[in-house]
């Protein structure tokens, strides 16, 4: 048991997240080609857009739907749908915690191979100062509420403006990257369209557009660019003290050498400085544990699946690892 | 006519810090029992460098270093050897003496000491000495080190660790150390130079955990005495060479743990050592407290631990990564007490003492290095409240205080022998 567990601490964890994120981009790409279908509240960017060949469905796409509802019919029916499809959620959400960000979500995967283009270019990557991070990171919330507003908006009046237009269905995804970007993978290039029907998607798709092409850019040039954005992001964080799968600290032996924050693809910076909680876990994190790999402390930062040990920083692995990387460089 | 003093003085001075070197040297492995056979190698290292006055393996340019924050890896991507030129001799303290004024602690004292004379065994190849500003005393020393006539480089580092305004001027301070070193060896800082000096460092460092990790068990393997000439080889010896002889030490240590075989019984009293770094030939304190019955299981010092701890990973295998990862590493983790807050040193200390199984702390501060004085009424408190008993020595390098000091000692280890043996009575009854 202990020789396990030396092994998989000692593992390079990045190789073991590529290949997952691979299985996981067929999977939620062209799993429908296999008639797998995993359901449509899926906490990740199976996007809903993709067409027959994906094999599950992003639960913002529904939610969406679901809020454009008179407020009066959340008790009956279709409340119940509404409820159903939101424990659904929880409940996928909660098996791998933001694990899904960083293992499974496409959108994720494609900015991780524009960064290691990037890399290989030997292009300098960009990052932000703590201030803009700490102002940046309030912006997903605001898509979130927007969100819901504007779905709840088509159906509910608000007095003074009446009812939103039926242009507003699924708000979000008409500007979401994965709309664009994701089908592509099935060599479909409907979405990359403005739609001049009328002025409220005239403004939603061109918007589209714009966040698609800042999409690569940004992704080019920051690493995880996008994720900072990422209403479902938000919507994860919100039940996140409940996840299964949990990153812990032991504040007690962290040096604050800051390895775990520098080579963090989000720039979260209470990793290392942080050394009072212990349920470690960040707004943006998106669990990669990137952070666990480059911790030289044993047992400072640990991942657990319900209390049972799962993958912890090591002395040993850390040596290796680096020893590894050094290798794969010259 | 001031040549010929100069001469004389140079010749003296060699002979008297031979003798000096000769004495520690004789005690550390003669006044012991059971030292290890590996710790050969670095007895003959210290001999070489300090009595015979000749550098262990040849090189060719130097980079003398004065703080621990000076980027080693650079050094080595540049092409040259980094030397820490920290000096714990009693005879420079005493050159030194005669241009410095009578509080400047003794480390400063001494190492200006030794410079002023040139003496030392890579005078002919060192080709700059890089000073970090620090404590007030090294910022001083840097200018009068340009003084003597010295190629001194500064590197500017923030009084402040955790501010991201700190880390980026230090990262933009250590880019231009790059640079600068570049430019004085006329070698390029590549990628994979800096990658494999990374690599050199940190296998380095896995050693001297592993070294650690080995003191860390309740038989006392080895004395500090021979921990602090292990880490003193590594501020001049060929890096390589001295890993490679841990490694061999390390696995003498293993086979003594099968076999059971301990310096000290395991009733003796377990010290971390702490504060102004002990450098050889000034093993003065250290040697008094494991001639007194005492073992150092462990040591929160820049000539050791803090030396050689922490070790680097980048994320990117490019320079842009690379160099902000290794400035990170010689800011972040620092418990150098030259910083404005410096809460780390505090957990650090708090950590040690539980991990290696400490029954006392020693705590020494240079008569003169205000940092360390000023910061040790905070460690004794947090030590009283963690129940580790701390002494607390002021001294310098000079052998007078020897006598009064043995007894100070020798009352702790009593108590500290007694409160374990109540302590154990206790647990009996």
């Amino acid at each position: 048991m202990r020789k396990i567990r030396e092994l998989v601490y000692s593992a390079d964890i990045n190789r073991f997240r590529l290949y997952s994120q691979v299985v996981a981009f067929g999977l939620l790409m062209y799993g429908g080609y296999l008639a797998i279908d995993l359901g449509a509240n899926l906490p990740t960017f199976a996007c809903a857009f993709v067409g027959d060949g994906r094999g599950g469905t992003c639960y913002l796409y529904p939610l969406q739907h679901q809020l454009n509802m008179p407020l009066a019919q959340f008790i009956g029916g279709r409340g119940v749908a509404f409820l159903t499809g939101l424990i659904t959620f929880v409940l996928f959400f909660m098996l791998f915690n933001k694990a899904w960000c960083g293992f499974a979500c496409p959108l994720g995967t494609i900015q991780d191979w524009t960064t290691k283009l990037r890399s290989r270019l030997g292009i300098r990557y960009s990052a932000y100062s703590e201030r803009t991070f700490h102002g940046l990171i309030k912006i997903k919330y605001v898509l979130l509420v927007l969100l819901i507003l504007l779905s709840l908006g088509m159906s509910n009046a608000v007095p003074g403006i009446g009812k939103l237009s039926e242009d507003f269905m699924t708000p979000y995804c008409m500007i979401c990257p994965g709309r664009t970007v994701l089908p592509l993978f099935n060599g479909d290039i409907k979405q990359l369209v403005v739609d001049f029907s009328s002025k409220t998607k005239l403004t939603l798709t061109a918007l589209g557009m714009a966040v698609t092409g800042t999409f690569f850019v940004g992704a080019f040039a920051k690493k995880r660019f996008f994720c900072l954005f990422c209403p479902m992001s938000a919507l994860q964080y919100i039940f996140s003290k409940a996840g299964l799968l949990r990153l812990i600290k032991d504040g007690s032996k962290c040096t604050k050498c800051g390895n775990c924050s520098r080579v963090c693809d989000m720039g979260i910076r209470e990793i290392a400085d942080d050394v009072v909680s212990k349920n470690i876990l960040q707004d943006d994190c998106m669990m990669c544990f990137k952070c666990v790999a480059a911790c030289p402390e044993e047992k400072c930062l640990d991942v657990r699946f319900l209390g049972l040990p799962v993958f912890s920083s090591t002395e040993q692995g850390f040596f290796k690892r680096m020893e590894g990387k050094v290798k794969d460089e010259n | 006519m001031k040549i010929e003093r100069v001469e004389r003085i140079k010749k003296t001075t060699a002979v008297h810090l031979a003798m000096e070197a000769k004495e520690a040297l004789k005690k550390i492995t003669e006044d012991f029992p059971d030292n290890p056979d590996t710790m050969g190698y670095f007895y003959s290292l210290l001999h070489k460098f300090y009595i015979q006055g000749e550098m262990p393996n040849d090189c060719s340019e130097v980079i003398g270093t004065m703080c621990i924050q000076v980027p080693e890896e650079l050094i080595y991507a540049s092409g040259a050897r980094p030397v820490r030129i920290c000096s714990g001799s009693y005879v420079y303290d005493q050159t030194g003496a005669e241009f410095m004024h009578a509080k400047s602690c003794s480390l400063v004292k001494a190492t200006l000491g030794m410079l002023n004379i040139k003496n030392m065994p890579f005078k002919d190849s060192l080709s700059a000495i890089v000073v970090a500003t620090t404590c007030d005393q090294k910022k001083k020393a840097a200018s009068m080190l340009e003084d003597i006539g010295y190629k001194t480089y500064v590197l500017e580092m923030p009084s402040i660790k955790d501010s991201e305004e700190a880390r980026v001027y230090w990262q933009s301070s250590v880019k231009n150390f790059a640079a600068a070193l570049e430019d004085m060896s006329g070698n390029r800082i590549t990628k994979k130079g800096l990658s494999e000096a990374v690599m050199k460092a940190n296998r380095a460092r896995a050693e001297f955990r592993r070294f650690n990790n080995l003191r860390k068990g309740a038989h006392n393997l080895i004395y500090g005495k021979d921990a602090f000439v292990v880490a003193n080889g590594y501020f001049f010896d060929k890096i390589e060479h001295w890993t490679d002889a841990l490694a061999k030490l390390n696995a003498e240590l293993e086979q003594r743990e099968a076999k059971g075989v301990c310096v000290a019984n395991k009733h003796a009293p377990r010290i971390l050592f702490t504060g102004s770094p002990a450098i050889f030939p000034n093993l003065k304190l250290p040697l008094l407290i494991e001639q007194s019955g005492g073992v150092i299981v462990a040591d929160e010092m820049c000539s050791s631990s803090r030396l050689l701890y922490d070790p680097i990973s980048f994320d990117e295998g490019n320079l842009y990564d690379m160099i902000p990862a290794v400035a990170d590493r010689y800011l972040k983790p620092c418990t150098c007490p030259c910083f404005v807050k410096n809460d780390d040193r505090k957990r650090k200390l708090k950590e040690m003492a539980k991990e290696f199984g400490v029954d006392g702390v020693v705590y020494q501060a240079f008569s003169g290095c205000n940092p360390y004085e000023m910061e040790h009424k905070a460690i004794a408190k947090m030590l009283e409240t963690e129940g580790v008993p701390m002494l607390y020595i002021e001294t310098d390098y000079s052998p007078e205080d020897t006598g009064q000091l043995s007894t100070r000692v020798e009352a702790f280890m009593e108590s500290i022998k007694n409160r374990k043996r109540s302590k154990l009575q206790r647990g009996i009854s």
